[in-house]
């Protein structure tokens, strides 16, 4: 094997790199964008190919204010967004002021074998430069044993003008497969702003 | 106004049962504004709380001023009983 030492001249003049296999890729499935949205469903696209599934929100701008972003699936064959979810959830914040911040569990954001939906974020506000963004991975939700853990984070701007970090963590409480994913806000549309859909292989 | 969803990119107008099961969330949304402001007022009120915890244990003496402040915090909300109230409560000031 031989080994090759790549300086600023090799790389400014090279033409043509060799593929890299075996790395493993995130693939680019889909996007929606919102527009006076009431909810955002993904439909089609999550299945067995991809032990691992990423949803990023970008920007998302609710029409109302204080109002938070959330999340629920729908098993393979199954009809309404309902499926049983246990789940922690945790924020740090800071005030814009400095007047106040915080690390701390927020018993409103999780479920306990609940069936309505997984908040995954604070209040976030709907001034004009306010939005949420973030992202939520999905395990292996074809994995008809198991039940489909998740994991999401978000960055937010609240309604009361500081930026707080959401940790959401937990798992569909059922062997079935989750193949239907919906986003909408706890009360009114999402205004704006764009959710991707990748695999990861 | 008719409600749209986004399914896979396409945008589509809410069916009737769409819309009632929306209303429904949307008025029990409202319903609970109360009680969400009161929720995070206690959730501040508890963190501050816990930030003085260990003036109760037993080898630290609790002056006058630190048990007032605390018994006030535990007293907040007390009669706060709408969104206005719990948002502009004044917490004590801790000594």
């Amino acid at each position: 094997m031989s080994i090759v030492k790549l300086n600023n001249n090799g790389v400014k003049n090279a033409t043509e790199f060799g593929s890299i296999t075996g790395l493993g890729s995130m693939i680019f499935l889909s996007k929606q964008t919102a527009s006076s949205s009431s909810t955002i469903s993904f439909t089609s696209g999550i299945n067995s190919t991809y032990k691992e599934y990423l949803f990023t929100f970008n920007n998302l701008h609710p029409a109302s204010d204080g109002v938070y972003l959330q999340f629920q699936g729908n098993a393979a064959g199954g009809s309404g967004y309902n499926e049983t979810i246990t789940s922690s959830y945790f924020i740090a914040y800071h005030f814009e002021d400095g007047s106040s911040s915080a690390l701390s569990y927020s018993a409103g954001g999780d479920l306990a074998q609940g069936t309505g939906f997984q908040r995954l974020s604070q209040n976030v506000g709907n001034d004009a430069d306010q939005c949420v963004s973030g992202y939520l991975h999905l395990f292996d939700p074809s994995n008809t044993t198991f039940v489909k853990n998740f994991i999401g984070r978000t960055a937010t701007i609240a309604d009361d003008n500081g930026p707080v970090d959401s940790y959401t963590g937990g798992y569909f409480n059922i062997t079935s497969a989750i193949d239907e994913i919906q986003f909408k806000m706890s009360s009114g549309n999402i205004d704006a702003g764009d959710i991707c859909l990748y695999g990861i292989a | 106004m008719p409600r749209y969803k986004n399914v896979n990119g396409e945008r589509i107008q809410f069916t009737a049962a769409e819309e009632t099961a929306r209303d429904a969330e949307e008025q029990a949304w409202a319903d609970g504004a109360v009680a969400r402001a009161q929720a995070s007022l206690r959730e501040k009120r508890n963190r501050l709380l816990a930030e003085t915890d260990y003036f109760a244990l037993s080898d630290v003496t609790m002056s006058s001023d630190m048990t007032t402040y605390r018994q006030n915090l535990r007293d907040l909300p007390a009669g706060k009983d709408t969104v206005d109230k719990c948002n502009n409560a004044t917490f004590p000031t801790k000594p």
